[in-house]
């Protein structure tokens, strides 16, 4: 996908979500989910492009997002750190783990990735829970409940001032979405296609495969971190449950729904998911039933997610069809 | 304090052969179709649930060996037909992969959660295999534990050798070297794919069975067991057979002391730091071919 068109399609979702509120801002319902769109687009963003583009199986994203929120809150409630420096603060944190985990990940194969962190997602709860997590501050199995609002500008953002905080969330969100731009358009997303093509070819060029990866592992997990932060700063509560297996599928439905390595694809993703998931939500246990039986359906009957879909009824139908069939041809290899 | 020692080492033993015929399945699988099974502990559980609902559901006779007949047929039609029906179509993209992983992970929700609203939250005892006890001076054993010990173990034995002695286990074999030149020879390749698929089914199943008498049939145990296979098949080497086999005896070991000693919400940590040493020093874990 050209720049133009990354760019306009950002523009115009963000936009109508943008003046959305002007309509919704009296319903706390409507401005509840507007905000979790935002804040999962992005990090849903993050594992896009460390799946898609830089070819990482990595699934940790659920992991750095709650080490980003309880980071913050940790911060802020047991140190008294001002929550918009904590914030950052978190990210930098999360950045700093990312990296650790991602030093020896990045040198193993795909499926071990995949692996290590989604094992390394499972222990973090009993971490949390046991006494190690109590010792850093925790609150063990209990979470930490009062974790105070982000205060800017003489104004609080939190739970009861919905729409200035939806606002603050945006700004963070375009900010984080144009860096995500950059860098699938400057040279750091050409490498990746290069080492996605063909890895010996690249690295034979001189491209380093591990420096990039290791970078862009990086700056998801503060990204992520940072998102997960001013989550918690949020809701003003926080436990292991977000570690559960359900908001992992959750994130997993708007990367399948919107196209793995089709970058905007997974910001229509996160919409759709969201507004659905809330839309099941009367629908009890059902509801995760019928997230999982979607993730079956639609990587079978949409494999590129609604960005294919779309794709397949524009002009580019042409060259799309080419590319496909050097696809196939290569597989068939 | 001996006695307690010993009691720890028979727990990890009879954990660690379980775990071995859970992994086993695993790394064949993996060797051979290098699809990654996330669904693969959601398996576990339809194994304790289906021996639930054959004795205390409905209370059939003949006890386990009706359990066993039956579900080894069961659980083979089950692996065979999701493969077919869910991932070999996925074969024909080149990242087919990360699809497989998606599509198994959205499955093990749609398993798990299914179990839950068919048969509801609680868990689910199942009655022992044998009852009773052996002792032989100061040391009591119970007949259970052997019972199972022996049941994983013969179900290894058996694996073996189908997989050496068999043409299903050489087919098998050829595939896993390489699918092409079996392709070339005339072994059916997509069918190998659905047959090692569905083999590993009953392996994990079957260890469902037999562990859940002991730990009860939880549908909240998919993803630990799921994450436990794979966990001792990457520690032993991705597809190594032998390797799983002596990664899960380690892991059962490592579990049962540090649970003893540490406290059960340990496990989990321990079991990933001895993963990630091990990895940062040997990437293709123990006996794993480079």
């Amino acid at each position: 996908m050209n720049t133009k068109s990354m760019v306009t399609i950002l523009a115009v979702t963000y936009g109508f979500l943008g003046i959305l509120p002007l309509f919704l801002g009296g319903s706390s319902i409507y401005m509840r989910i507007l905000t979790m769109i935002l804040i999962w687009s992005v990090v849903a963003s993050c594992w896009d492009l460390i799946m898609g583009y830089a070819g990482i199986f990595s699934f940790g994203q659920v992991a750095f997002y709650v080490i980003g929120a309880y980071s913050s809150a940790i911060f802020s409630v047991s140190l008294n750190v001002t929550p918009i420096v904590s914030i950052f603060m978190a990210g930098t944190i999360t950045a700093i783990i990312g990296v650790i985990i991602g030093l020896p990940c990045l040198k193993l194969a795909g499926p071990y990735i995949a692996l290590v962190t989604f094992a390394f997602q499972l222990a973090l709860e009993p971490f949390l829970k046991g006494p190690l997590g109590k010792a850093i501050g925790s609150g063990g199995s209990r979470g930490i409940i009062s974790v105070p609002p982000i205060h800017l500008f003489g104004m609080d953002f939190s739970s009861s001032e919905l729409v200035p905080y939806f606002y603050l969330t945006l700004v963070l969100t375009l900010i984080c979405s144009a860096v995500i731009v950059v860098i699938l358009k400057s040279h750091w997303g050409t490498a990746f296609l290069a080492l996605k093509d063909s890895e010996d070819f690249a690295a034979s060029l001189g491209v380093s495969a591990f420096k990039y990866k290791l970078l862009v592992f990086a700056i998801t997990s503060f990204i992520t971190g940072l998102f997960g932060a001013l989550y918690v700063h949020y809701v003003g509560i926080l436990s292991t449950r977000m570690l559960s297996m359900e908001v992992f599928t959750v994130l997993l439905i708007m990367i399948v729904v919107g196209g793995i390595g089709q970058y905007p694809g997974v910001v229509l993703g996160a919409v759709v998911t969201v507004t659905m998931n809330e839309l099941l939500r009367p629908m009890g246990i059902y509801r995760l039933l019928i997230m999982g039986g979607m993730v079956v359906v639609i990587v079978l009957l949409l494999p590129d997610g609604v960005t294919g879909l779309i794709r397949k009824f524009s002009f580019s139908r042409w060259t799309n069809k080419e590319s496909r069939s050097i696809e196939t041809h290569e597989s068939n290899l | 304090m001996f006695i307690e020692i010993l009691d720890v080492i028979i727990s990890g033993l009879l954990n660690g052969s379980v775990y071995a015929l859970m992994a086993i399945g695993l790394a064949l699988v993996y060797g051979v179709t290098k699809a990654f099974n996330f669904a693969y502990g959601s398996f576990y559980t339809m194994g304790g649930y289906f021996a639930w609902v054959l004795l205390v559901s409905l209370g059939i006779k003949g006890g386990y060996y009706t359990v066993f007949l039956a579900a080894i047929p069961f659980l083979f039609v089950v692996g065979f037909f999701l493969e077919k029906a869910l991932i070999s179509p996925l074969r024909k993209r080149s990242d087919w992969q990360m699809k497989a992983m998606m599509l198994t992970l959205g499955l093990s929700l749609f398993l798990d959660i299914g179990y839950i609203s068919v048969f509801g939250p609680r868990l689910k005892s199942l009655p022992d295999i044998v009852e009773g006890t052996l002792t032989i001076g100061p040391f009591v054993f119970m007949n259970q534990d052997m019972v199972i010990f022996i049941l994983s173990i013969t179900g290894l034995l058996c694996f073996a050798w189908l997989l050496n002695n068999t043409r299903v286990g050489m087919a098998v074999q050829a595939v896993a070297q390489n699918p092409v030149g079996a392709q070339i020879v005339g072994i059916p390749k997509d069918r190998v794919f659905a047959a090692t698929f569905a083999i590993s089914t009953i392996m994990v199943g079957i260890g469902g069975i037999l562990l859940s008498q002991k730990n009860f049939v939880n549908p909240q145990a998919s993803t630990g067991i799921m994450i436990k296979a794979w966990v001792i098949t990457a520690f032993g080497g991705m597809g190594s057979i032998k390797g799983s086999l002596y990664a899960a005896l380690i892991i059962g070991m490592l579990e049962a002391f540090v649970g003893y000693y540490l406290g059960m919400i340990h496990i989990e940590i321990a079991v990933l730091t001895l993963l990630l040493i091990t990895l940062a020093f040997r990437p293709q874990g123990l006996m794993g071919r480079e």
